[in-house]
């Protein structure tokens, strides 16, 4: 479903994401970890199109980012970390605009419009301006529109953030019966709780180098022995001196990406 | 129309497009009309003022003209002049202020990005902000082109279908410099993202400095007497830039001056040359917009971000010294407004750039001064240059000053938390304003009075017009900023375009038009009166010698009177709207 082939992006001489290879399949969440400035949020915004490799390549359902980013953005439903919502629209005409720009008729936009109400229990809202919504309404229409078009892949960065305990749980089983469905799902995010609950897989980048990829079990297993909780791992692995553990650091060394201290840039 | 990777059709898409724009206008017509019905009137009047008094401007000046110009090639050669100058000047800034609207559109609007990551095509995201920065671009241009030419009309009595043709031509011909500007800024953004605004900068100043120097040249450089058909044959010489037929603002202009003089096939011949490039400017638009729009936008955002160092400049310790009158909370907030307006080199650069242009323009007026010229004329550019300034504030205010509170909304949690009352806020905001815009005012209008050699006592004159002018259109600023604030906008330029900021400028304008009638006009009368050889023909006719004196002593107190009603009204109102503001 999503393929990293070699994906580098510089910030001018700084690199943000060096030779990032990972492939996530169908039915799978996939949880990308790393501490801030790491590179998620560049990854994420290559992924949906919006930033451009500067070498290698993404592919999403067969479709290349930058050749053909409609046919790629038509098979994502993306969920950024600061949504943008038209103040002057109402959740519905929100709702009606993304179901028409991905060519739904107008009959099944009424009937993705209710499912989706539904689902995220919107009905209470949904014909009232964007501009009225609390950050939690708000979150639940970006979610609404990123699944109206039932996509093949869910992006989603720091979906947790801001949201209440209820609200999380809706997030939470969403993803479960999204992956169910056969819906890859991309999730950045700093709730490492979440990650270990959820994720299938796991991906930790730190300045923008993979440090580790692979189940939750297989991290404990790389590091020095089963440590416990994912917070503890994730630490030793972006510790405060920078060093990786040894057969990880090796990677890295022979990754081709020149070591930069300060490509923090997400 | 769904394609067979389920991706709609290019008509489906503009159609989904152009529903988004109506609902959004509709509700923002409809919130209007429900929430500020008397602000919308408000600004439907005064700006209705406003183009009425152009009207009658512009109408008497082709009166003037075809009374003063009997010779009618000569008459046929002014007008065109007047108009190829006016359209090619307007040409050029559209180029340019279409360019920086689709760059803040294109490029750093919060909606882009959401756009991108659905199966839009760059060339219809690129398309449905052209036509906004369009319609942004040119709503200046049509309240001062639409005046002029409806004068025109009605002077020259022309034929019916000189007014069908109005609409059609002035929106060819906007959309051919909004394309040129369009290319331009996805071209610098493409190819050149790191040094974008110093070209940009370099190109407007370049352009500006070309534009001042000819209009001064212009104005300095002849040597017959003002109307007289050796100086119009002069300046229509010096203006024969205008009558390149490769610029669009000629075919513009012989479009019109073609069907006023019921030249049918030459004019629509013009009209039809104007829509067909301005199709053509637009398509080329687009075709470089779909094949860059997407890269130059990711070249930008990747750009890496320069850090800046920020410590006590001497310019802030130079501002604490030099306002020990002030409150140290006031003291600190106008440091802090300081400090904000200095690093943001897109803000002053305009204010430098505009000031600048017109102290080159000043320096070159010495040719008018007393020894060269009659008093009369010589006194009535002085106060020109004095309005000039004025007007030129008016705009600085309303794109400076009057969003500054509104700027305030989102941070203003820092300054409600501080024990600090909100009159002081206002205060310090005012302070700042004065104290800003009066240096530079006062400077520039010493400035036109050396090289002009006025008396000493007109001088003196001009800087107390000056300082009630800048405390006036301060207090206008900071009044209306408070009462009509946008909280939820963090934009300054759209702050400015918004209800509020149109309402600023307008009561502005007016207000330095009550000044202007109340002293310019007397003081004019007044000099033509004593200077028996230049007596004014309106004085003679209206035998108005024996009240110059009143008039000019009541408008002076007049106009200290609006100047003292137009700081103290509006910031008394400011302050009762700020007090009672919940954020």
């Amino acid at each position: 479903m999503i393929q990293f082939h070699r994906v580098t992006r510089k910030y001018g001489h700084k690199t943000a994401v060096c030779e990032l290879d990972l492939a996530v399949s169908a039915g799978e969440l996939f949880a990308f970890l790393g501490p801030n400035g790491a590179g998620k949020t560049t990854t994420i915004k290559m992924l949906s199109c919006l930033l451009r490799p500067t070498e290698g390549s993404i592919t999403v359902c067969g479709h290349d980012t930058v050749r053909s980013p409609r046919e790629a953005a038509r098979n994502v439903g993306y969920v950024p970390d600061e949504p943008h919502l038209y103040d002057k629209l109402s959740g519905r005409e929100f709702l009606e605009f993304v179901a028409r720009m991905h060519g739904l008729g107008s009959a099944q936009t009424e009937d993705r419009i209710e499912r989706e109400s539904d689902r995220f229990a919107m009905r209470d809202f949904l014909c009232e301006l964007t501009e009225t919504y609390s950050h939690g309404m708000k979150q639940r229409l970006v979610f609404a529109a990123a699944l109206i078009h039932d996509p093949a892949v869910l992006v989603v960065d720091e979906p947790m953030v801001g949201l209440d305990p209820k609200s999380v749980r809706m997030v939470k089983d969403l993803f479960r019966a999204a992956t169910r469905r056969g819906t890859a799902v991309f999730m950045s995010t700093h709730t490492l709780s979440v990650a270990e609950e959820l994720a299938d897989r796991i991906a930790i980048i730190d300045a923008g180098r993979l440090r580790f990829l692979g189940a939750l079990e297989d991290l404990g297993r790389q590091t020095a022995g089963d440590h416990g909780s994912l917070e503890h791992l994730f630490l030793e692995l972006t510790n405060g001196n920078g060093r990786a553990p040894e057969d990880l650091a090796a990677r890295s060394e022979s990754d081709g990406c020149a070591r930069t201290d300060d490509n923090r840039r997400g | 129309m769904v394609g067979a990777e389920g991706l709609i059709g290019a008509a489906d898409e503009a159609a989904a497009f152009w529903w988004l724009r109506r609902r959004i206008a509709r509700t923002l017509v409809r919130q209007t009309f429900r929430r500020a019905r008397l602000r919308l009137v408000m600004v439907i009047l005064l700006s209705g003022a406003l183009w009425t008094m152009l009207y009658w401007l512009f109408a008497e000046g082709f009166t003037f003209f075809q009374s003063a110009i009997h010779t009618h090639q000569l008459l046929d050669g002014a007008v065109r002049a007047v108009f190829g100058m006016f359209f090619l000047a307007l040409m050029v800034m559209l180029v340019f202020s279409s360019s920086v609207i689709l760059y803040s559109t294109l490029f750093r609007g919060p909606d882009i990005a959401w756009l991108f990551s659905l199966p839009a095509r760059a060339e219809r995201v690129f398309l449905h902000k052209f036509q906004e920065a369009v319609l942004l671009s040119s709503w200046a241009f049509l309240l001062l082109a639409s005046p002029m030419l409806l004068a025109y009309g009605a002077v020259g009595s022309v034929p019916w279908y000189y007014y069908a043709m109005l609409a059609p031509a002035l929106l060819a011909f906007t959309y051919i410099p909004a394309a040129a500007g369009a290319i331009l800024c996805l071209a610098i953004v493409r190819w050149l993202p790191r040094g974008r605004f110093l070209l940009l900068a370099l190109v407007a100043i370049a352009v500006l400095v070309v534009a001042a120097a000819y209009a001064a040249s212009l104005v300095t450089e002849t040597t017959a007497d003002f109307f007289t058909p050796i100086w119009i044959q002069e300046m229509l010489g010096r203006l024969r830039v205008t009558e390149n037929r490769w610029l669009p603002s000629w075919w513009l202009t012989t479009a019109l001056l073609s069907a006023a003089r019921a030249e049918a096939a030459e004019s629509v011949m013009f009209l039809v040359l104007l829509v067909s490039n301005a199709l053509f400017g637009r398509q080329l638009a687009i075709a470089v917009a779909a094949k860059v729009y997407r890269a130059a936008y990711s070249r930008l955002h990747t750009q890496r971000a320069v850090r800046r160092r920020a410590g006590a400049a001497w310019v802030d310790r130079l501002a604490a010294a030099l306002t020990p009158m002030l409150t140290p909370q006031m003291r600190l907030l106008v440091i802090k407004d300081l400090r904000l307006l200095r690093r943001d080199p897109l803000q002053w650069s305009q204010f430098c750039i505009f000031f600048g242009l017109l102290a080159l323009y000043f320096i070159s007026v010495r040719r008018f001064s007393y020894d060269s010229y009659h008093v009369v004329w010589v006194h009535m550019i002085s106060c020109l240059n004095v309005y000039v300034v004025g007007l030129l504030l008016a705009t600085f205010t309303t794109r400076f000053v009057f969003p500054m509170i509104s700027l305030e909304g989102r941070r203003f949690w820092i300054l409600g938390l501080l024990p600090v009352r909100r009159e002081t806020i206002l205060w310090s905001k005012f302070f700042f304003a004065v104290a800003g815009s009066l240096v530079p005012c006062s400077l520039l209008v010493l400035l036109s009075d050396a090289m002009l050699r006025v008396d000493a006592l007109v001088a003196a004159s001009h800087q107390v017009t000056c300082l009630v002018l800048c405390t006036g259109l301060a207090g206008i600023a900071v009044g209306l900023g408070a009462k009509m604030p946008s909280l939820r906008e963090t934009s300054p330029s759209r702050i400015a375009a918004g209800f509020g900021g149109t309402l600023n400028l307008v009561i502005s304008t007016l207000y330095i038009v009550a000044v202007v009638l109340m002293t310019a006009l007397p003081t004019h009368f007044y000099f033509a009166a004593i200077h028996s050889e230049a007596a004014d023909l309106v004085v003679a006719r209206l035998n108005l010698a024996p009240w110059l004196l009143w008039w000019l002593t009541l408008g002076t107190a007049g106009s200290l009177l609006a100047g003292a009603a137009a700081t103290i009204l509006p910031l008394w109102i400011g302050m009762r709207a700020f007090r009672r503001i919940e954020f």
